[in-house]
């Protein structure tokens, strides 16, 4: 079995035929979509909430770490529920998105936000004791903060452009 | 009322700049674009103001921190949302005011507007008393209203595009 016929046993699924408005409402699709853009709006502002402070920009009377610890667990449990809601949406045309540009720059973008995230964690982060109230913060972070956000408002551009070539 | 709205609408897609609008296929998604980021800053901030309201919020700010600290992004981001919006009425009039969802949106917004500057200078007036309480009173209304107004206003921002061809 290839990709294709994967893709294609997908969209055969009730479940897929659901998403397309074919058994059931054809509200299904608009009411997963919206709660896909709810937790979108929740990863990518809480993402944004923590960049900005590492770039220096914001919150600069909270410490690096405990902003992390306040405001992450938000954006994971929003994570969680974006990849649900856009799960639901990708089977219903599971064929069509696989295949278009803007969907697969999108995922491109959240791969390298991932990476990103992960060097910085992994790296700079390790010693953020050193730099946890220090303004401005150390290069690195300021980096990554800015790269994030930057391959963040790339994930929205390219999600939304999915609308509008599909 | 929504005869005058399309009256209005047929005017506005006749200006050039809605004509230019429409001819660069780039504007409207660009615009929705930047309104999706908008409301991201917005919605976020509001969500987390009203989990600390409510008490279930691991924060260690207090209420007045949190709010000097996000109620400026989240009118910051009102204003590009303003902006952005307008942009999207001027490409796409039509679209907007024909369907009831786009009044029904103007409409909350309006209350979540109104409810939220109130509630941003009650906590700047008196943020001592707002900072001792754990769950301040009164708080708790102010944020399961205020929760469910922006969560009502991203399904109508959603909804417009699905439902303003019935009403064509």
């Amino acid at each position: 079995m290839n990709m294709s016929d994967l893709l294609l046993a997908a969209e055969h699924t009730p479940l897929a035929a659901a998403m397309r408005g074919e058994v059931g409402g054809e509200w299904l699709f608009p009411i997963v979509e919206t709660l896909h853009v709810i937790s979108l709006a929740m990863v990518f502002g809480s993402i944004v909430m923590v960049d900005l402070r590492l770039v220096g920009n914001t919150s600069r009377d909270s410490a690096v770490s405990k902003l992390s610890r306040e405001v992450l667990p938000y954006t994971w449990g929003a994570f969680v529920c974006a990849v649900v809601t856009g799960s639901l949406l990708f089977v219903s045309k599971a064929h069509v998105y696989f295949y278009n540009l803007q969907f697969q720059l999108k995922f491109l973008c959240m791969l390298l936000a991932g990476v990103n995230m992960a060097v910085f964690h992994f790296g700079t982060y390790r010693q953020v004791l050193e730099w946890d109230e220090k303004l401005p913060p150390p290069r690195a972070a300021r980096l990554a903060g800015a790269l994030s956000i930057a391959l963040w408002i790339g994930v929205i551009c390219f999600g939304r452009w999915i609308g509008f070539t599909t | 009322m929504l005869h005058v709205a399309h009256h209005w609408a047929n005017s506005i897609a006749g200006t050039a700049l809605s004509g230019w609008f429409q001819n660069e296929s780039w504007v409207v998604p660009t615009s929705q674009s930047i309104h999706i980021a908008s409301v991201s800053v917005v919605f976020c901030c509001a969500v987390m103001i009203s989990l600390r309201l409510l008490g279930l919020s691991a924060s260690g700010r207090s209420v007045s921190q949190l709010v000097n600290t996000l109620v400026p992004w989240m009118y910051r981001a009102l204003g590009v949302l303003l902006l952005t919006g307008i942009v999207q009425t001027i490409a796409e009039p039509v679209r907007q005011f024909v369907t009831p969802v786009f009044w029904w949106k103007m409409f909350l917004i309006i209350c979540v507007l109104t409810l939220t500057i109130w509630f941003a200078r009650a906590v700047r007036s008196n943020a001592v008393e707002w900072d001792a309480a754990a769950r301040p009173a009164g708080a708790k209304w102010f944020a399961l209203t205020s929760l469910g107004l922006w969560i009502g206003i991203v399904f109508c921002g959603r909804f417009i595009g699905y439902t303003w061809e019935l009403y064509q």
